[in-house]
């Protein structure tokens, strides 16, 4: 069996030489050794990619790039994508969401063992239940089995602050919010972000004003972890990405676990089944 | 003598027109009493209100909003109350998280000859609220904290 | 030499903390910011390079340029007058940084007033670096760890152990003489530390070179990543490029409060360059991203004179997708040998 890294790159190569796609979107080494996003245009170019422990960005992000056509009368771009378990996810999202055609993406699914971010072992793989992941063209199988983890996510710290008084919780937030600037680094490597024009920045209707003051990053970040509420794939991208390391992700994971307990759904789990907020139940009656 | 002046919480009220908003209109030409704290905003359904409506409202100085639109089944669209209905049972859990206390958000369905519930429940959300005191989320003074210099960044 | 030790340097900031606004880097949960310090030990002594710059003290990230006041009258405010401020722990490269600013908003027509008064009304006292730090490449672009443009005085670190923990004193402006005055200092004869420099960084192409290599495919490449946020403008202690908008404050019956708010953009982001109508000249992530370094080394020099970066790192650090400023400079400077190549040939 070879790498998987072998594999990435034997996938790729075949999807370019074919002329399936016109870029290859995974990772690559910088010259000082920093794994970065990488686009393979050429055939000849795929051995840039590689796979290692510290490939933890969601590249479906960049899908959003390739969705329109780049001017009048030209095709769709075709892409080919590197996932994780919980890209793949993502990835059902936006077919969900009629972001993307299935026949313009080609997925290269990684069977993935803890990924490492800044030198520590990421807080979501810690939780990770699948490591297979749900939708793919070319399936990266691992060189040993890979080791699920032994627990799902208990939420047990979400929990624990479901504890305190609410004076407590919201003190913590705007403690958190305080350091934002308000670059939308979040909203930018989200995979569900991808609006035109954000709430946050419209002038008509205005929304929300430009200051980066404590009230309005407040308002964009509970607006933002809302609009994701029942869209969010729980990557981590958000978090990861934040210059000021603001735990982002435990909006989103309150969120999401709220979701699961009303109504029993994971985001882009089942290629079948529609976020929650985009249908509804007649028979349902919800605790308001 | 030291009178102590009450706290008069400001609640914002998003009515659906074809239900809600006529019962509270119910309520007025039988001209039940029910408390003036609540400022109403028509929207054509329940449906209508994005959670975004709920924040700014906090945000711009509410202690306390109310969506009431039609009972399940008895939507003017059909379905819009089944997903206002998703959508605040929701946001009533991030605001309880984020420290908002979920008290201050009322979410209830109030059909157009329900004239007594709606001023029924605009007294007891009043009240809620009032409990609750003013809201911890205050709107940005104008220009005030900007001109101390005491910027985040 | 004027010298000062720890202990005197320490009264002397609680001092200054009580007459004015003494600004100073902060650990906030974690993140190294710079903000109002009650006395010297709320600074985070020993950090290396913070991780915003102070520039949010001289062009905050939001402003309220005006106020107006709509009642039976018409009043319009200006921003109050600033409080005095000092700038304590300002590395020479963020002093560098506010002098490229300057070279806009204070030397050019027209005058931005508000930024004036705010730079008047701030003094930079700086901290010599003594040496580079990792990303740190102030000497490419014309900086020098313990140089002094832009500041009001600098502080340098003594090394060898008879000086105990203690700073030497230049004072480079009538503000920091000023500040100094009645300060108890003491004088000895010392010789200034040389800074350790990092050896092998790449040379700054001339802005000729970066115009001939406008075109090339490398901007196309490099900008696929992009997220577009704007994470590298905000870290970053010259970007200067800003929003304004007219907003409600406050709406009473009868009374209403208008601001022009003046809060920080960045030419990265799509919105920024969008027009009425919806056209956006720079469209994509590849555009944008070429503008931001065009800007910093071809067109801010060439309008303005200072170059638009100043070598500190930060955006290096901070983008999430690894895109490098230094590597940009080595890749201009081949690319710029390639042509030269070509046309030779």
């Amino acid at each position: 069996m070879s790498s998987q890294q072998e594999q990435i790159r034997e996938a790729a190569r075949a999807y370019l030489e074919g002329g399936v796609v016109s870029v290859v979107i995974g990772y690559e080494h910088g010259p000082k050794g920093q794994v970065r996003p990488a686009f393979v245009y050429e055939a000849g170019d795929v051995d840039r990619l590689i796979w290692s422990r510290e490939c933890n960005q969601n590249l479906t992000t960049y899908l959003h790039s390739f969705k329109h056509s780049p001017r009048r009368g030209a095709p769709v771009p075709r892409v080919a994508v590197v996932v994780r378990a919980c890209d793949a996810r993502a990835v059902n999202l936006l077919l969900h969401e009629q972001q993307i055609e299935r026949d313009n993406i080609k997925v290269i699914g990684v069977v993935c063992g803890d990924r490492e971010a800044r030198g520590q072992e990421r807080q979501a793989c810690r939780y990770c239940q699948e490591r297979e992941p749900v939708i793919y063209d070319t399936l990266v199988e691992p060189e040993a089995p890979v080791k699920l983890s032994e627990t799902p996510d208990d939420y047990a710290d979400i929990l624990e602050m479901e504890e305190w008084a609410p004076q407590e919780r919201l003190a913590y937030w705007l403690t958190e919010f305080d350091r934002c600037i308000r670059c939308y680094a979040c909203r930018q490597a989200c995979p569900g972000c991808y609006c035109f024009e954000c709430v946050a920045e419209q002038v008509d209707p205005h929304w929300s004003s430009i200051a980066v003051e404590l009230p309005e990053k407040f308002f964009f970040h509970v607006m933002r972890a809302f609009h994701l509420a029942g869209r969010c794939v729980g990557c981590d991208a958000c978090e990861a990405v934040c210059p000021m390391d603001i735990p982002l992700s435990k909006l989103n994971r309150k969120l999401a676990k709220e979701v699961e307990d009303l109504f029993g759904y994971r985001t882009g789990d089942d290629p079948a089944a529609l976020p929650p907020l985009a249908t509804f139940n007649p028979e349902e009656r919800l605790p308001l | 003598m030291a009178s102590e002046k009450l706290f008069e919480p400001r609640i914002v009220g998003f009515l659906c027109n074809w239900c809600s908003y006529a019962g509270a209109d119910l309520a007025g030409t039988s001209r039940t009493q029910y408390p003036p704290n609540v400022r109403i905003i028509r929207v054509p359904c329940s449906g209508r209100v994005d959670p975004l409506f709920v924040l700014k409202a906090l945000q711009d100085g509410a202690d306390g909003v109310m969506v009431l639109g039609c009972h399940p089944g008895d939507c003017h669209y059909q379905q819009g109350n089944y997903i206002a209905q998703r959508r605040y049972a929701l946001m009533h859990r991030l605001l309880e998280f984020i420290g908002v206390e979920s008290g201050r958000l009322y979410v209830d369905w109030v059909s157009a000859s329900e004239g007594k519930k709606f001023a029924q429940i605009v007294t007891e959300f009043t009240e809620q609220v009032r409990a609750l005191g003013p809201s911890a989320i205050r709107p940005r003074p104008a220009g005030v904290a900007l001109a101390a210099g005491e910027v985040c960044a | 030499m004027r010298v000062l030790t720890q202990s005197q340097l320490n009264e002397w900031l609680d001092d200054l903390a009580t007459r004015l606004r003494l600004v100073a880097p902060v650990d906030v949960q974690g993140r190294l910011l710079y903000r109002p310090v009650r006395d010297h030990e709320a600074i985070a002594w020993g950090y290396e390079r913070s991780d915003m710059s102070p520039k949010t003290w001289t062009f905050p990230a939001t402003e309220a340029i005006v106020t107006i006041e709509q009642g039976s009258e018409t009043q319009i405010n200006d921003a109050p007058p600033p409080d005095p401020t000092v700038i304590f722990g300002v590395r020479p490269c963020d002093a560098r940084a506010a002098l490229a600013i300057d070279a806009l908003f204070l030397e050019k027509e027209p005058r931005d007033g508000r930024y004036a008064e705010l730079r008047d009304a701030t003094t930079l006292i700086g901290l010599a670096c003594p040496e580079m730090w990792d990303s740190c490449f102030c000497t490419v672009v014309g900086g020098l760890p313990n140089g002094t443009d832009g500041l009001d005085m600098l502080l340098t670190e003594l090394e060898g152990r008879e000086h105990g923990q203690s700073y030497a004193v230049q004072v480079l402006s009538a503000k920091g003489e000023r500040l100094l005055a009645g300060v108890t200092v003491q004088d000895r004869d010392v010789a200034l530390p040389e800074p350790k420099l990092t050896e092998g960084l790449p040379t700054l192409s001339p802005s000729s070179e970066w115009k001939a290599a406008f075109d090339d495919v490398y901007w196309q490449r490099l900008g696929d990543r992009c997220l577009a946020c704007r994470a590298c403008t905000f870290v970053c202690p010259t970007c200067r490029c800003f929003d304004v908008r007219d907003e409600v404050a406050s709406r009473r019956p009868g009374h209403t409060v208008f601001e022009r708010l003046r809060a920080w953009d960045a030419c990265t982001s799509a919105p920024y360059r969008r027009i009425a109508g919806g056209h956006n000249p720079r469209p994509t992530p590849q555009s944008r991203l070429r503008n931001r370094f065009y800007c910093k080394f071809m067109y801010y020099p060439d309008d303005f004179g200072p170059l638009g970066c100043v070598g500190c790192g930060r955006c290096i650090d901070t983008c999430p997708v690894s895109i490098d400023i230094l590597e940009v400079i080595s890749d201009v400077a081949r690319l710029a040998a390639r042509e030269s190549a070509e046309v030779r040939a």
